[in-house]
Protein backbone atom coordinates (compact mmCIF):
# COMPACT_ATOMS: atom_id res chain seq x y z
CA UNK A 1 0.00 0.00 0.00
CA UNK A 2 2.74 2.55 1.25
CA UNK A 3 4.96 1.41 -2.29
CA UNK A 4 1.31 2.52 -4.49
CA UNK A 5 1.27 5.62 -2.49
CA UNK A 6 5.00 6.53 -3.24
CA UNK A 7 4.61 5.69 -6.69
CA UNK A 8 1.39 7.90 -7.35
CA UNK A 9 3.03 11.00 -5.60
CA UNK A 10 6.29 10.46 -7.42
CA UNK A 11 3.95 9.95 -10.65
CA UNK A 12 1.79 13.45 -9.65
CA UNK A 13 5.50 15.35 -8.98
CA UNK A 14 6.93 14.06 -12.37
CA UNK A 15 3.68 14.82 -13.94
CA UNK A 16 3.68 18.35 -12.69
CA UNK A 17 7.57 18.87 -13.10
CA UNK A 18 7.38 18.03 -16.79
CA UNK A 19 5.57 20.75 -18.75
CA UNK A 20 6.24 23.01 -15.95
CA UNK A 21 10.03 22.80 -16.99
CA UNK A 22 8.83 22.83 -20.85
CA UNK A 23 7.11 25.83 -19.91
CA UNK A 24 10.58 27.38 -18.25
CA UNK A 25 13.15 26.38 -20.33
CA UNK A 26 10.50 27.26 -23.51
CA UNK A 27 11.38 23.77 -24.48
CA UNK A 28 9.53 22.71 -28.12
CA UNK A 29 10.62 19.52 -28.16
CA UNK A 30 8.24 16.14 -27.33
CA UNK A 31 8.14 16.16 -23.74
CA UNK A 32 8.64 12.42 -22.20
CA UNK A 33 6.17 10.98 -20.68
CA UNK A 34 7.54 9.92 -17.32
CA UNK A 35 4.31 8.02 -16.18
CA UNK A 36 5.45 5.23 -18.91
CA UNK A 37 8.65 5.03 -16.80
CA UNK A 38 6.67 4.61 -13.98
CA UNK A 39 4.43 2.39 -14.81
CA UNK A 40 7.38 0.30 -16.08
CA UNK A 41 8.94 0.19 -12.46
CA UNK A 42 5.57 -0.86 -11.30
CA UNK A 43 5.54 -3.89 -13.39
CA UNK A 44 8.98 -5.11 -13.50
CA UNK A 45 10.67 -3.84 -10.27
CA UNK A 46 10.89 -6.28 -7.28
CA UNK A 47 9.21 -6.99 -4.85
CA UNK A 48 6.22 -7.34 -6.67
CA UNK A 49 3.41 -5.39 -6.66
CA UNK A 50 0.12 -7.00 -6.98
CA UNK A 51 -2.06 -6.43 -10.02
CA UNK A 52 -4.40 -4.67 -8.35
CA UNK A 53 -1.61 -2.27 -6.18
CA UNK A 54 -0.98 -1.67 -9.53
CA UNK A 55 -3.98 -0.87 -11.49
CA UNK A 56 -4.97 1.50 -8.42
CA UNK A 57 -1.27 2.74 -9.59
CA UNK A 58 -1.60 2.96 -12.93
CA UNK A 59 -5.60 4.25 -12.91
CA UNK A 60 -4.17 7.38 -10.58
CA UNK A 61 -1.30 8.46 -12.65
CA UNK A 62 -3.84 8.14 -16.18
CA UNK A 63 -6.40 10.40 -14.25
CA UNK A 64 -3.82 13.15 -12.79
CA UNK A 65 -2.40 12.98 -16.46
CA UNK A 66 -5.58 13.35 -17.42
CA UNK A 67 -6.08 16.56 -15.57
CA UNK A 68 -2.33 17.84 -16.32
CA UNK A 69 -2.89 17.21 -20.19
CA UNK A 70 -6.27 18.31 -20.22
CA UNK A 71 -7.50 15.47 -22.19
CA UNK A 72 -11.04 14.45 -21.78
CA UNK A 73 -11.47 12.47 -18.45
CA UNK A 74 -11.00 8.30 -18.84
CA UNK A 75 -9.06 9.19 -21.67
CA UNK A 76 -5.45 8.77 -20.33
CA UNK A 77 -6.83 6.73 -17.03
CA UNK A 78 -7.76 3.59 -19.45
CA UNK A 79 -4.89 3.62 -21.75
CA UNK A 80 -2.58 3.87 -18.41
CA UNK A 81 -4.95 0.90 -16.86
CA UNK A 82 -4.87 -1.27 -19.48
CA UNK A 83 -1.15 -0.37 -20.86
CA UNK A 84 -0.09 -1.40 -17.14
CA UNK A 85 -2.26 -4.82 -17.47
CA UNK A 86 -0.19 -5.54 -20.25
CA UNK A 87 3.05 -4.47 -18.95
CA UNK A 88 1.87 -7.15 -15.68
CA UNK A 89 1.27 -9.57 -18.31
CA UNK A 90 5.05 -9.51 -19.94
CA UNK A 91 5.90 -8.92 -16.79
CA UNK A 92 5.11 -12.04 -15.63
CA UNK A 93 7.16 -13.76 -18.31
CA UNK A 94 9.93 -11.41 -19.00
CA UNK A 95 12.24 -9.58 -16.48
CA UNK A 96 14.38 -5.99 -17.42
CA UNK A 97 17.43 -6.76 -15.38
CA UNK A 98 19.90 -4.35 -17.21
CA UNK A 99 19.17 -0.57 -18.32
CA UNK A 100 18.75 -0.75 -21.98
CA UNK A 101 16.26 -2.98 -21.82
CA UNK A 102 14.61 -0.62 -19.34
CA UNK A 103 15.02 1.87 -21.57
CA UNK A 104 13.76 0.20 -24.65
CA UNK A 105 10.58 -1.80 -22.40
CA UNK A 106 10.09 2.74 -21.78
CA UNK A 107 9.96 3.61 -24.95
CA UNK A 108 7.89 0.72 -26.23
CA UNK A 109 5.21 1.27 -23.23
CA UNK A 110 4.67 5.30 -24.70
CA UNK A 111 4.81 3.27 -27.94
CA UNK A 112 1.46 1.23 -26.37
CA UNK A 113 0.49 4.01 -24.30
CA UNK A 114 -0.19 6.31 -27.35
CA UNK A 115 -1.28 3.57 -29.30
CA UNK A 116 -3.72 3.01 -26.50
CA UNK A 117 -4.62 7.01 -26.17
CA UNK A 118 -5.26 7.36 -30.15
CA UNK A 119 -7.67 4.12 -29.73
CA UNK A 120 -10.02 5.46 -27.33
CA UNK A 121 -9.86 9.06 -28.56
CA UNK A 122 -10.79 7.45 -32.03
CA UNK A 123 -13.53 5.72 -30.97
CA UNK A 124 -15.17 8.31 -29.04
CA UNK A 125 -13.65 11.30 -31.52
CA UNK A 126 -17.64 11.63 -33.29
CA UNK A 127 -18.75 12.00 -29.57
CA UNK A 128 -16.31 14.56 -28.71
CA UNK A 129 -16.26 16.43 -32.01
CA UNK A 130 -12.61 15.66 -33.22
CA UNK A 131 -11.49 14.94 -36.77
CA UNK A 132 -10.00 11.93 -37.08
CA UNK A 133 -7.48 13.30 -39.27
CA UNK A 134 -6.14 15.43 -36.59
CA UNK A 135 -6.20 12.03 -34.64
CA UNK A 136 -3.96 9.84 -37.41
CA UNK A 137 -1.45 12.87 -37.53
CA UNK A 138 -0.65 12.72 -34.04
CA UNK A 139 0.45 9.62 -34.81
CA UNK A 140 3.55 10.68 -36.39
CA UNK A 141 5.01 12.25 -33.49
CA UNK A 142 4.60 8.89 -31.41
CA UNK A 143 8.25 8.05 -32.15
CA UNK A 144 9.72 11.53 -31.02
CA UNK A 145 7.54 10.79 -27.76
CA UNK A 146 9.32 7.46 -27.32
CA UNK A 147 12.50 9.06 -28.11
CA UNK A 148 12.20 11.76 -25.25
CA UNK A 149 10.77 9.14 -22.87
CA UNK A 150 13.88 6.34 -23.48
CA UNK A 151 16.21 9.38 -22.99
CA UNK A 152 14.53 10.46 -19.62
CA UNK A 153 13.96 6.77 -18.80
CA UNK A 154 16.88 6.18 -16.37
CA UNK A 155 16.94 9.19 -14.48
CA UNK A 156 13.46 8.78 -13.85
CA UNK A 157 13.50 5.03 -12.74
CA UNK A 158 16.37 6.14 -10.68
CA UNK A 159 14.48 8.88 -9.05
CA UNK A 160 11.64 6.71 -8.12
CA UNK A 161 14.02 3.55 -7.25
CA UNK A 162 15.37 6.45 -4.65
CA UNK A 163 11.94 7.40 -3.36
CA UNK A 164 10.83 3.94 -2.62
CA UNK A 165 14.23 3.03 -0.28
CA UNK A 166 13.86 6.84 1.47
CA UNK A 167 10.43 6.37 1.91
CA UNK A 168 10.11 2.89 2.72
CA UNK A 169 9.16 2.05 6.44
CA UNK A 170 11.83 0.67 8.44
CA UNK A 171 10.71 -2.38 9.91
CA UNK A 172 11.01 -2.94 14.10
CA UNK A 173 12.78 -5.40 15.92
CA UNK A 174 9.29 -6.82 16.69
CA UNK A 175 8.65 -7.16 13.09
CA UNK A 176 11.99 -9.23 12.31
CA UNK A 177 11.02 -11.34 14.99
CA UNK A 178 7.60 -12.52 13.79
CA UNK A 179 9.15 -12.96 10.73
CA UNK A 180 11.86 -15.95 12.37
CA UNK A 181 10.25 -19.44 12.19
CA UNK A 182 9.43 -21.48 15.08
CA UNK B 1 -8.84 -26.17 -14.47
CA UNK B 2 -9.09 -24.61 -10.65
CA UNK B 3 -10.19 -21.19 -10.14
CA UNK B 4 -8.64 -19.94 -6.71
CA UNK B 5 -9.96 -17.18 -4.19
CA UNK B 6 -7.43 -14.85 -4.64
CA UNK B 7 -7.66 -14.87 -8.85
CA UNK B 8 -11.83 -14.70 -8.43
CA UNK B 9 -11.27 -11.30 -5.98
CA UNK B 10 -8.37 -9.77 -8.51
CA UNK B 11 -10.27 -10.30 -11.65
CA UNK B 12 -12.87 -8.52 -9.68
CA UNK B 13 -11.30 -6.11 -8.44
CA UNK B 14 -9.28 -5.20 -12.42
CA UNK B 15 -13.10 -5.37 -13.87
CA UNK B 16 -14.01 -2.54 -11.12
CA UNK B 17 -10.86 -0.58 -11.51
CA UNK B 18 -11.58 -0.78 -15.43
CA UNK B 19 -14.80 0.23 -14.49
CA UNK B 20 -13.56 3.65 -13.25
CA UNK B 21 -11.78 4.87 -16.37
CA UNK B 22 -15.01 3.91 -18.40
CA UNK B 23 -17.06 5.76 -16.03
CA UNK B 24 -15.04 8.98 -16.17
CA UNK B 25 -15.16 8.76 -20.07
CA UNK B 26 -19.23 8.49 -19.76
CA UNK B 27 -19.12 11.67 -17.54
CA UNK B 28 -16.57 13.43 -19.89
CA UNK B 29 -19.11 12.16 -23.69
CA UNK B 30 -21.28 13.97 -21.70
CA UNK B 31 -19.80 16.88 -20.53
CA UNK B 32 -16.31 17.50 -21.77
CA UNK B 33 -15.89 20.56 -19.81
CA UNK B 34 -17.61 19.41 -16.70
CA UNK B 35 -15.57 19.09 -13.52
CA UNK B 36 -16.31 17.12 -10.73
CA UNK B 37 -15.85 17.88 -6.89
CA UNK B 38 -12.96 15.34 -7.06
CA UNK B 39 -11.73 16.74 -10.03
CA UNK B 40 -11.79 20.28 -8.19
CA UNK B 41 -10.58 18.47 -5.39
CA UNK B 42 -7.49 16.88 -6.84
CA UNK B 43 -6.78 20.46 -8.65
CA UNK B 44 -7.05 22.47 -5.33
CA UNK B 45 -4.33 19.82 -3.79
CA UNK B 46 -2.01 19.80 -7.04
CA UNK B 47 -1.76 23.39 -7.45
CA UNK B 48 0.50 24.09 -5.10
CA UNK B 49 2.30 21.26 -6.26
CA UNK B 50 2.61 22.30 -10.03
CA UNK B 51 3.25 26.07 -8.37
CA UNK B 52 6.17 24.74 -6.26
CA UNK B 53 7.46 22.70 -9.02
CA UNK B 54 7.70 25.74 -11.38
CA UNK B 55 8.88 28.14 -8.78
CA UNK B 56 11.73 26.04 -8.80
CA UNK B 57 12.46 25.11 -12.18
CA UNK B 58 12.29 29.26 -12.73
CA UNK B 59 14.26 29.45 -9.98
CA UNK B 60 16.88 26.25 -11.49
CA UNK B 61 16.45 28.36 -14.79
CA UNK B 62 17.22 31.31 -13.66
CA UNK B 63 20.31 30.10 -12.00
CA UNK B 64 21.51 28.65 -15.40
CA UNK B 65 20.39 31.83 -16.71
CA UNK B 66 22.95 33.60 -14.65
CA UNK B 67 25.57 31.60 -14.61
CA UNK B 68 25.48 31.76 -18.57
CA UNK B 69 25.03 35.07 -18.47
CA UNK B 70 27.85 35.45 -16.45
CA UNK B 71 30.19 32.94 -18.78
CA UNK B 72 28.79 35.46 -21.65
CA UNK B 73 30.02 38.70 -20.01
CA UNK B 74 33.55 36.72 -19.07
CA UNK B 75 34.20 36.27 -22.53
CA UNK B 76 32.32 39.73 -23.09
CA UNK B 77 35.20 41.06 -20.61
CA UNK B 78 37.67 39.66 -22.49
CA UNK B 79 37.13 40.45 -25.81
CA UNK B 80 36.55 43.95 -24.86
CA UNK B 81 39.96 44.29 -22.65
CA UNK B 82 41.19 43.13 -26.23
CA UNK B 83 39.29 45.73 -27.78
CA UNK B 84 40.77 47.92 -25.59
CA UNK B 85 44.38 47.07 -25.39
CA UNK B 86 43.91 47.75 -29.35
CA UNK B 87 42.72 50.93 -28.59
CA UNK B 88 44.94 52.09 -25.93
CA UNK B 89 47.47 51.65 -28.69
CA UNK B 90 46.06 53.31 -31.60
CA UNK B 91 45.54 55.96 -28.92
CA UNK B 92 49.17 56.27 -28.45
CA UNK B 93 50.07 56.10 -31.57
CA UNK B 94 47.52 58.88 -32.28
CA UNK B 95 48.77 61.07 -29.30
CA UNK B 96 52.16 60.65 -31.03
CA UNK B 97 51.35 61.44 -34.75
CA UNK B 98 49.45 64.52 -32.85
CA UNK B 99 52.24 65.62 -31.56
CA UNK B 100 54.57 65.25 -34.27
CA UNK B 101 52.02 66.89 -36.43
CA UNK B 102 51.83 69.42 -34.55
CA UNK B 103 56.06 69.99 -34.42
CA UNK B 104 55.82 69.70 -38.30
CA UNK B 105 53.16 72.78 -38.31
CA UNK B 106 55.18 74.88 -36.27
CA UNK B 107 58.29 73.93 -38.14
CA UNK B 108 56.21 74.93 -41.53
CA UNK B 109 55.06 77.96 -39.47
CA UNK B 110 58.09 79.06 -39.12
CA UNK B 111 59.51 77.95 -42.50
CA UNK B 112 57.23 80.63 -44.23
CA UNK B 113 58.30 82.93 -41.33
CA UNK B 114 62.22 82.67 -42.01
CA UNK B 115 63.57 84.42 -45.59
CA UNK B 116 66.38 82.14 -45.92
CA UNK B 117 67.06 79.67 -47.94
CA UNK B 118 66.50 76.61 -45.40
CA UNK B 119 66.23 72.48 -45.98
CA UNK B 120 64.45 70.39 -43.96
CA UNK B 121 66.23 67.76 -41.56
CA UNK B 122 64.90 64.55 -39.69
CA UNK B 123 66.50 63.98 -36.73
CA UNK B 124 67.77 60.42 -37.06
CA UNK B 125 70.10 60.26 -33.91
CA UNK B 126 70.80 61.69 -30.44
CA UNK B 127 73.98 60.75 -28.38
CA UNK B 128 73.29 61.73 -25.15
CA UNK B 129 75.44 62.29 -21.74
CA UNK B 130 75.75 60.28 -18.80
CA UNK B 131 73.01 62.78 -17.00
CA UNK B 132 70.76 61.94 -20.49
CA UNK B 133 71.43 65.20 -21.68
CA UNK B 134 71.56 65.38 -25.56
CA UNK B 135 75.08 66.40 -26.51
CA UNK B 136 74.70 65.73 -30.15
CA UNK B 137 72.56 65.38 -33.05
CA UNK B 138 72.46 63.47 -36.37
CA UNK B 139 70.58 64.53 -38.79
CA UNK B 140 69.67 62.77 -42.16
CA UNK B 141 70.82 65.33 -44.81
CA UNK B 142 74.66 64.32 -45.96
CA UNK B 143 77.16 65.41 -48.42
CA UNK B 144 74.86 65.78 -50.44
CA UNK B 145 72.67 68.39 -49.50
CA UNK B 146 74.86 69.77 -46.07
CA UNK B 147 78.09 71.15 -45.45
CA UNK B 148 80.02 71.78 -42.34
CA UNK B 149 79.57 75.33 -40.07
CA UNK B 150 76.19 75.56 -41.77
CA UNK B 151 73.42 76.57 -38.95
CA UNK B 152 70.81 74.55 -37.82
CA UNK B 153 67.40 76.15 -36.33
CA UNK B 154 63.82 74.67 -34.99
CA UNK B 155 60.47 75.90 -34.51
CA UNK B 156 61.83 76.63 -31.22
CA UNK B 157 65.68 78.35 -31.83
CA UNK B 158 68.94 78.03 -32.56
CA UNK B 159 70.06 74.34 -32.65
CA UNK B 160 73.47 74.95 -33.54
CA UNK B 161 75.69 74.09 -36.64
CA UNK B 162 76.60 70.94 -38.86
CA UNK B 163 80.20 69.64 -37.39
CA UNK B 164 80.48 66.97 -39.96
CA UNK B 165 79.07 65.36 -42.91
CA UNK B 166 79.15 61.65 -43.76
CA UNK B 167 77.05 59.79 -46.79
CA UNK B 168 73.31 60.26 -45.71
CA UNK B 169 74.09 61.51 -42.45
CA UNK B 170 75.23 64.51 -41.13
CA UNK B 171 76.71 65.65 -37.29
CA UNK B 172 75.54 68.97 -35.76
CA UNK B 173 77.50 70.79 -32.73
CA UNK B 174 74.93 72.00 -30.46
CA UNK B 175 75.01 75.18 -29.29
CA UNK B 176 75.44 73.69 -25.81
CA UNK B 177 78.58 71.93 -27.03
CA UNK B 178 82.22 73.81 -25.19
CA UNK B 179 83.47 73.92 -28.82
CA UNK B 180 80.29 76.19 -29.92
CA UNK B 181 80.75 79.73 -30.34
CA UNK B 182 77.48 81.99 -31.49
CA UNK B 183 76.96 85.73 -32.21
CA UNK B 184 74.50 86.49 -29.96
CA UNK B 185 72.77 89.46 -28.37
CA UNK B 186 70.79 90.10 -25.50
CA UNK B 187 67.11 91.05 -27.31
CA UNK B 188 66.09 94.16 -24.73
CA UNK B 189 69.62 96.26 -24.98
CA UNK B 190 71.26 94.70 -27.50
CA UNK B 191 74.26 94.25 -25.93
CA UNK B 192 76.60 91.26 -27.71
CA UNK B 193 78.33 89.47 -27.16
CA UNK B 194 79.66 85.30 -27.69
CA UNK B 195 77.89 82.77 -26.61
CA UNK B 196 79.77 79.61 -25.72
CA UNK B 197 78.12 76.06 -25.20
CA UNK B 198 78.64 75.26 -21.21
CA UNK B 199 77.14 71.96 -21.38
CA UNK B 200 74.39 69.51 -19.94
CA UNK B 201 72.26 72.33 -21.60
CA UNK B 202 73.87 75.61 -20.29
CA UNK B 203 75.67 78.06 -22.30
CA UNK B 204 77.36 81.35 -21.32
CA UNK B 205 77.94 84.96 -22.51
CA UNK B 206 80.02 87.59 -21.62
CA UNK B 207 78.53 90.77 -22.76
CA UNK B 208 79.94 94.08 -21.52
CA UNK B 209 79.03 95.76 -18.09
CA UNK B 210 77.27 98.90 -19.48
CA UNK B 211 74.23 97.35 -20.17
CA UNK B 212 73.01 95.19 -17.66
CA UNK B 213 71.46 92.01 -18.54
CA UNK B 214 68.28 90.50 -16.07
CA UNK B 215 67.27 87.09 -15.63
CA UNK B 216 64.51 86.56 -17.98
CA UNK B 217 66.21 88.00 -20.61
CA UNK B 218 66.13 86.45 -24.63
CA UNK B 219 69.27 86.10 -26.09
CA UNK B 220 69.21 85.66 -29.84
CA UNK B 221 71.38 85.78 -32.27
CA UNK B 222 72.95 88.72 -34.06
CA UNK B 223 73.97 87.32 -37.48
CA UNK B 224 77.10 89.15 -37.12
CA UNK B 225 79.01 85.91 -37.37
CA UNK B 226 77.84 85.18 -41.28
CA UNK B 227 76.44 81.82 -39.89
CA UNK B 228 73.06 82.23 -38.12
CA UNK B 229 70.24 84.41 -39.91
CA UNK B 230 69.74 87.50 -37.29
CA UNK B 231 66.95 87.24 -34.69
CA UNK B 232 66.88 83.87 -33.48
CA UNK B 233 65.75 82.82 -30.23
CA UNK B 234 68.43 80.97 -28.43
CA UNK B 235 67.37 81.04 -24.58
CA UNK B 236 66.65 82.99 -21.61
CA UNK B 237 69.44 84.34 -19.11
CA UNK B 238 69.15 82.33 -15.51
CA UNK B 239 71.81 83.57 -13.78
CA UNK B 240 73.96 87.05 -14.44
CA UNK B 241 77.42 87.72 -12.23
CA UNK B 242 79.69 90.08 -12.74
CA UNK B 243 83.68 89.64 -12.93
CA UNK B 244 86.85 91.19 -13.54
CA UNK B 245 88.64 90.72 -16.49
CA UNK B 246 91.83 91.47 -18.24
CA UNK B 247 89.92 94.00 -20.49
CA UNK B 248 87.77 95.51 -17.11
CA UNK B 249 84.19 94.45 -15.87
CA UNK B 250 82.43 92.14 -17.70
CA UNK B 251 78.39 90.18 -17.12
CA UNK B 252 78.69 86.21 -17.00
CA UNK B 253 75.36 85.76 -18.22
CA UNK B 254 74.04 82.00 -18.20
CA UNK B 255 71.34 80.87 -20.78
CA UNK B 256 69.05 78.20 -21.37
CA UNK B 257 68.59 77.02 -24.82
CA UNK B 258 65.27 77.64 -26.04
CA UNK B 259 65.13 74.23 -27.86
CA UNK B 260 64.98 71.23 -25.77
CA UNK B 261 67.28 68.92 -27.96
CA UNK B 262 66.58 65.51 -26.55
CA UNK B 263 62.88 66.08 -27.92
CA UNK B 264 63.85 67.40 -31.58
CA UNK B 265 62.15 65.49 -34.65
CA UNK B 266 62.92 67.77 -37.34
CA UNK B 267 64.97 70.37 -38.02
CA UNK B 268 65.98 73.33 -40.77
CA UNK B 269 69.15 73.57 -41.80
CA UNK B 270 70.11 77.12 -43.31
CA UNK B 271 71.61 76.79 -46.66
CA UNK B 272 71.81 80.74 -47.74
CA UNK B 273 70.68 83.87 -45.83
CA UNK B 274 68.40 86.18 -47.02
CA UNK B 275 69.49 88.87 -49.64
CA UNK B 276 69.62 92.22 -48.23
CA UNK B 277 66.25 94.08 -48.85
CA UNK B 278 66.35 96.77 -52.25
CA UNK B 279 63.01 98.35 -51.12
CA UNK B 280 63.91 101.83 -54.30
CA UNK B 281 64.44 98.51 -56.59
CA UNK B 282 61.20 96.95 -56.35
CA UNK B 283 62.59 93.43 -57.69
CA UNK B 284 63.78 90.78 -55.22
CA UNK B 285 67.62 89.83 -55.23
CA UNK B 286 68.55 86.11 -55.81
CA UNK B 287 69.97 84.94 -52.96
CA UNK B 288 73.73 84.64 -52.58
CA UNK B 289 75.28 81.53 -53.11
CA UNK B 290 74.81 78.72 -50.55
CA UNK B 291 77.51 77.11 -48.66
CA UNK B 292 78.55 73.94 -51.09
CA UNK B 293 74.86 74.58 -52.50
CA UNK B 294 72.87 76.31 -55.25
CA UNK B 295 69.71 78.35 -52.98
CA UNK B 296 66.76 76.35 -53.36
CA UNK B 297 63.77 78.15 -55.29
Amino acid sequence: MFRALVYVGVGWVLAAAVPALGSVFRLTVMLPSTSAVVLNHVAFSGPRVGVASGLVVATAIGYLEDLHQGAPAGTLTLAHAIAFLVLHWVSIRIALPRFPARLAAAAITVVVLDLLTWAVLSVLADAYGFRHASLNASLETVGWHALATMLVAYPVWMVVDACQGVLRPRRGLSDLRGERGP
Amino acid sequence: MRVSLRNARNVALVAILLGIPLLLLRGSVQDRYQMGAFDRAVWRIGAPLEAGVSYSARWVASFFARWVFQAGALEDRERLEQENRVFKRRLREVVRLEEENRELRRSLQMREQVPEDLLSAEVVGVEQSPFFRAVKIQIDRGTAYVRPEMAVLSADGVVGRIEKTHGDRSNVLLITDPASHIAVEIARTKAPGILQGAGEDRCEVKISSESVAREGDLVQTSGVDDLFPTGHPVGRVTRVTNRIEEGGEVQVVEVVPSVRFDHLRMVWVVLATAPEPDPPSGIARKPGSARGLQPLN
